[in-house]
């Protein structure tokens, strides 16, 4: 039975993107739209991987990662953050958060997030 | 093209990427992903050089003249690290103090090493050495 990503990424265009790509990898694809959703998806069906936008309503990526690292039930999930902002501050601010991986959406993100989920062992 | 120098030995990956506007920044930021993974570094150590690797392009970019980032990797005896380098002609008379002080408000969270090295021009180095934390297990051809 093929692994499940949660996807937490409020805007539908880009979810459906990213939804693609994992796909097409082979991976189940579930999406919550923002923070506290995502936080209550992975906690009571807890997925092999989150996907994790940085910028969401109501609650931001790094506190939604913070929470997943703090929670015995989620703490040993890999959760790769995909971000526009992509500068120093924010990309150690992901890291420290306990991101595996922080990836900006550029034309590489599709490749690289592949790239990750192989060194992750969620894909061959 | 420049070649890559700095105070360490050299060893491959050997990689450059010529900066002449913004959509090379992300050709760097993606070569230094790569280089970084060649070497070994973990995911989360890869994303850190390859955001230091795209904040110097952008520093340097910013000066509005084309230039070269090298990415290599380094041995200092045991250890094993990824440079990243950039020669800086517009650097050439303006205080070493000052230019470090600027670099490691910008990039000391992400690397271990930054030097200024040389006077004509002057090349900005930053290097991240590999430890136990930093490495993933590379998979070796006995492996498969």
């Amino acid at each position: 039975m093929a692994l499940e990503v949660l996807l937490v990424e409020d805007s539908k265009t880009q979810a459906a993107q990213i939804k693609e790509t994992l796909e097409s990898v082979g991976l189940r694809v579930r999406i919550a739209y923002d923070g506290p959703d995502g936080i209550r998806e992975a906690i009571e069906n807890p997925p092999a991987l989150v996907v994790l936008d940085v910028k969401l309503p109501t609650m931001d990526g790094f506190q939604v990662c913070r929470r997943l690292k703090r929670n015995p039930t989620t703490q040993d999930i890999p959760v790769i953050m995909l971000t526009e902002k992509a500068g120093p501050k924010a990309t150690m601010s992901g890291l420290r958060a306990g991101a595996d991986d922080y990836i900006p959406k550029d034309i590489f993100a599709s490749e690289h997030l592949i790239s990750t989920l192989q060194e992750l062992g969620i894909l061959e | 093209m420049t070649l890559p120098s700095g105070p360490y030995k050299m060893r491959p990956p050997i990689m450059s990427v010529k900066v002449e506007d913004s959509m090379d920044i992300m050709i760097v930021r993606d070569t230094a992903r790569r280089a970084a993974g060649l070497l070994g570094f973990t995911p989360a150590h890869r994303a850190q050089l390859s955001s230091a690797a795209a904040t110097l392009a952008e520093l340097v970019l910013k000066t509005g003249e084309a230039h070269t980032i090298h990415l290599n990797g380094v041995v200092n005896g045991a250890k094993i690290g990824l440079q990243i380098s950039s020669e800086t002609p517009w650097l050439a008379g303006v205080s070493a103090n000052n230019v470090l002080v600027a670099l490691r408000s910008k990039l000391g969270e992400l690397v271990d090493e930054i030097m200024l090295k040389g006077s004509e021009p002057p090349t900005i180095v930053v290097v991240m050495w590999l430890n136990d934390a930093r490495t993933r297990e590379l998979l070796t051809d006995d492996d498969e």
